[in-house]
């Protein structure tokens, strides 16, 4: 059964989701935000590690967990997400679901 | 000036001789060293090791279900074992329930839970372990940084670990201007792999930056910082701790060699195992991660009560020097 969920501040759309996601990443990899593109390759473009995107992971969780109850993503789904867009695919998926 | 007393969260369940050793350990810690300790674990196998029911001022005890294992790996560990002894030491830290956390266990995974639960210091990519060197001949250790936190650098993480290396001397050595040398396979600057190629070029900008060195600088003080990878960094030590037992072998086996080596083992064997303390991993202290939000303090797989007493006190001077907020002072200033 599907964890309880209810939206705390609004609808998080897939633009919401981009730039949140553009933000947290940019803080971990220490780059500029401009350089994180919906087509980017984590691993490819970004240099993203394992480490680097289980960290995105926390922080996503963290913070669309504060305002949709439940919200998690799970591990084994990481390594089907290579580019941005799939992971804000994702994540607005799991946020509707 | 201020007597609110230090907390250290301790993993209990973390090295080869937990829970046991590291139980031992944490009790003397509060005795010796005035800390407060939270002993961070499995309950029903942790508070059996307790005196007086577990009644013991300054030791706290937090129950956590499971443990990471040696061989587990470090990132899926921390992320996925919210509930280990690992992770709530972490958690500790961050919630200021703890000042600093200890653990013997996984490296990688306490790495990994340290900089997902502690966070990063803004600026620092990843973390490094900077691992205090014995120098015998001279005044003061020496410090290697990665020892083997972050496997896979990049050049410009090698930049980041000399900043957080030279900081972090000026405390732990007493160094006011420590100098830094990188470790490749040769003292000119067109030498080494093309990390230690492009490393050197950024290490430059570093104040204190004195060029290349080699592995034959170690343990001699020819630089206070010697920076390199992860990788390298956990084959140097381990090649260092194999070749201090095989010389120490070497020596007491000459001493037992003929009877006249014997005699003259008497008076000098009391002599070198009295020197050769400084090479023993349990008096060092244990190894600070640095880069993470947090103090974290890192003892060897194999830690005794005393290495655990030790690593505490690492702990303590870390926290009351304030090495964290130096850290990220340094690094916001460029």
């Amino acid at each position: 059964m599907p964890a309880e969920t209810h939206v705390a501040q609004g609808p998080i759309g897939p633009d919401e989701v981009y730039r949140i996601l553009r933000e947290r990443l940019a803080e971990i990899l220490e780059i500029d935000e401009d350089r994180i593109k919906l087509e980017s390759s984590f691993t490819q473009d970004l240099d993203a590690d394992s480490l680097a995107l289980i960290e995105l992971v926390e922080a996503l969780e963290e913070e669309l967990g504060e305002r949709t109850v439940g919200f998690s993503i799970d591990d084994e789904d990481l390594g089907d997400l290579r580019t941005v867009q799939e992971a804000v695919d994702y994540v607005v998926a799991r946020l509707g679901s | 000036m201020s007597t609110q007393r230090i907390t250290v969260a301790v993993d209990a369940m973390g090295g080869d001789k937990a829970p046991g050793e590291i139980v031992r350990g944490a009790l003397d810690s509060v005795s010796e060293l005035g800390v407060d300790v939270l002993l961070v674990g499995q309950e029903d196998v942790i508070a059996p090791l307790l005196p007086d029911g577990g009644h013991v001022p300054g030791v706290a005890l937090e129950h956590a279900g499971e443990v990471v294992a040696m061989d587990e790996d470090p990132a899926a560990a921390a992320r996925r074992k919210k509930d280990s002894s690992l992770v709530r030491c972490a958690q500790a830290v961050r919630e200021g329930r703890a000042q600093a956390m200890v653990g013997a266990g996984n490296t990688g995974a306490t790495m990994a839970a340290a900089l997902l639960r502690m966070g990063r210091v803004r600026g620092i990519s990843r973390p490094a372990i900077a691992v205090p060197i014995p120098v015998p001949a001279g005044t003061r250790h020496q410090l290697l940084i990665d020892g083997g936190s972050t496997v896979d650098c990049t050049p410009e993480w090698l930049a980041q670990f000399a900043r957080m290396g030279r900081e972090y001397a000026r405390t732990r050595l007493a160094v006011d201007e420590p100098t830094v040398g990188l470790l490749s396979n040769g003292e000119e600057p067109g030498k080494g792999d093309e990390l230690r190629k492009r490393a050197f070029s950024l290490l430059e900008k570093v104040p204190g930056f004195n060029g290349n060195v080699e592995g034959r600088d170690l343990m001699h003080g020819t630089v206070d910082v010697v920076v390199t990878d992860g990788f390298t960094g956990n084959v140097v030590l381990k090649t260092l701790e194999g070749a201090l037992r095989a010389a120490v072998e070497l020596v007491f086996g000459v001493l037992d060699s003929t009877p006249e080596a014997k005699e003259a083992g008497k008076v000098v064997a009391p002599l070198l195992l009295d020197a050769a303390a400084v090479f023993d991993p349990d008096l060092t202290g244990g190894a600070v991660l640095l880069g993470v939000d947090g103090v974290c303090v890192i003892s060897h797989g194999s830690s005794s009560a005393r290495a655990i007493v030790n690593a505490v006190r690492v702990a303590q001077e870390c926290v009351e020097s304030g090495v964290v907020v130096r850290l990220k002072e340094s690094i916001d200033a460029g």
